[in-house]
C-alpha cells in the first residue's frame, strides 16, 4: 500500500521552501498548511486512534503521549512512510541530510504544557524537529508552538525573548532546526484538546 | 550506631533525613503583612526562560526578622513571586555538596491548585510542598537533591504565589 505521505504538498515547491527556511526568524523553520488531502488525514487519524497513550509529567512538561516506540504496526508503518516521503525533501531545502524519524502522538488536554527548551542534546543526533497537528473534537484554546529569540554573549545565554506563535491548526506541519538556541515551548492548553504527531528527524 | 554510609543508604531509601510540612506555621495576619512588605520593596523579574520565569527579591528580610521566622543560623532569605505561566525548573536549582536544610514559607494570599515545590532525590520525588498559605516546608538536602517550583497554570488568572526561601546547616 502507498504511504499516505506520498501525497503531501511538501515536495512541490522546494525553492520556495528553501527561501522560507533561510529567511525564517527567530531560527530556521517552515510552516506548511494543508499537508494532506482530507481522506488521507482520516486514515492518519484512524491509526492514531488505535494507539494507547499514557500520562507523562516532569518539571518541564505535562501531557499524554504514545510510547517512544509505536506499539501498533500501523503507527510504525505511518512513521516509516513519513520518513521515506519527507526526509529527501527536507534534506533538500534545509541543507541537513536526514534519513530516519521518530514519531509519537501527543494529546495536550486542559492544563497540559511543554515549557521552553531546545531539543539539542549531545549524542542524540536530533537534526530537525517537527509537529503535525491533527483535527480535534474540541479544538484547543492555547497550545500554540512559541519560538524564542536567544542572545548569546561570551558563550552564555544572556536573554530570551518571545518571537513567534504558531497556532496548532489541523493538517499543519511545522519543521524547525535543532540547535543550542532553537528555544521553543508549547503554551498551556487552557481549554479543549490539542492532538499532534511529533518527533525528530535524524541523519 | 549507624555508619555515615548506612545513613546515606537509608536516606536514599527514605528520600531525605528531614522532609516535613508544618501547616499554619505563621498566622494569616503575618502572612499578609510579609506579602505586603515584600511588594512594597519591589521584585525583579527573572526571565531566562529555559530556566525559569518568576519574580525575586534577594535579602528579602533583615536578619532579626529572618531569625524570628526561621530560627538561628539562617542564611539570606530570598522571596519568590510566581504568577500564571511562571515556573522554576530543576536545572536552575543550585546544588549543594554539603547538607543544608531548606525552608520554604508560603506567604501567598490564597492556595493555587498544582502550584507546588517538588524535591527529588536522584530523580525520585520524595517531598511535595503544597500551595498552602502559612505553611512551612522543611527539607534536608544535599548534592543528590534537586528542587523545582511547578508551573502555575494560566487557568487561575489571579494566582499569586509568594514564597520565602531560606537555608541553614542541619542540626541547628
Amino acid at each position: 500500500m502507498d504511504s499516505v505521505w506520498n501525497s503531501t504538498v511538501l515536495g512541490r515547491d522546494e525553492a520556495r521552501l528553501q527561501a522560507m527556511w533561510r529567511a525564517a526568524a527567530p531560527f530556521a523553520h517552515v510552516v506548511i498548511d494543508d499537508l494532506l488531502p482530507g481522506d488521507h488525514l482520516d486514515a492518519v487519524l484512524a491509526i492514531v486512534d488505535e494507539e494507547p497513550v499514557d500520562p507523562y509529567e516532569s518539571d518541564i512538561f505535562a501531557f499524554d503521549a504514545t510510547a517512544p516506540e509505536p506499539r501498533t504496526p500501523e503507527l510504525r508503518a505511518l512513521r516509516d512512510g513519513f520518513a521515506a516521503a519527507l526526509a529527501p525533501v527536507l534534506s533538500g531545502f534545509t541543507g541537513k541530510t536526514v534519513t530516519r524519524v521518530d514519531m509519537r502522538a501527543y494529546a495536550y488536554r486542559e492544563g497540559h504544557y511543554l515549557l521552553p527548551h531546545s531539543d539539542h542534546q549531545h549524542g542524540l543526533g536530533r537534526a530537525l524537529a517537527y509537529a503535525y497537528y491533527l483535527p480535534s473534537p474540541t479544538p484547543p484554546v492555547g497550545g500554540e508552538l512559541e519560538l524564542f529569540r536567544c542572545t548569546i554573549a561570551g558563550g552564555e545565554l544572556t536573554s530570551t525573548e518571545r518571537a513567534l506563535l504558531v497556532e496548532p491548526k489541523a493538517n499543519r506541519l511545522v519543521v524547525f532546526d535543532v540547535n543550542d538556541v532553537s528555544l521553543h515551548q508549547v503554551r498551556e492548553v487552557t481549554h479543549g484538546l490539542r492532538l499532534s504527531l511529533a518527533g525528530w528527524f535524524y541523519p | 550506631m549507624s555508619t555515615p554510609d548506612e545513613l546515606d543508604a537509608l536516606a536514599g531509601l527514605l528520600g531525605s533525613r528531614t522532609a516535613t510540612i508544618t501547616p499554619n506555621a505563621i498566622s494569616a495576619a503575618i502572612v499578609a503583612e510579609l506579602r505586603e512588605r515584600l511588594a512594597r520593596i519591589g521584585y525583579r523579574r527573572y526571565a531566562l526562560l529555559d530556566r525559569g520565569s518568576y519574580e525575586y527579591l534577594d535579602d528579602a528580610l533583615d536578619a532579626g526578622r529572618a531569625r524570628a521566622l526561621f530560627g538561628d543560623a539562617i542564611g539570606p532569605v530570598r522571596a519568590l513571586r510566581l504568577g500564571p505561566g511562571d515556573y522554576l525548573l530543576a536545572h536552575h536549582d543550585h546544588l549543594h555538596d554539603h547538607r543544608q536544610v531548606e525552608l520554604v514559607l508560603d506567604v501567598s494570599a490564597a492556595a493555587v491548585p498544582g502550584a507546588e515545590v517538588h524535591y527529588r532525590r536522584r530523580g525520585q520525588l520524595f517531598h511535595r510542598a503544597p500551595s498552602q498559605p502559612g505553611a512551612l516546608s522543611t527539607v534536608e538536602r544535599d548534592g543528590a537533591v534537586t528542587c523545582h517550583h511547578t508551573y502555575v497554570s494560566r487557568r487561575y488568572p489571579a494566582a499569586e504565589i509568594v514564597r520565602l526561601v531560606a537555608r541553614r546547616q542541619p542540626g541547628r
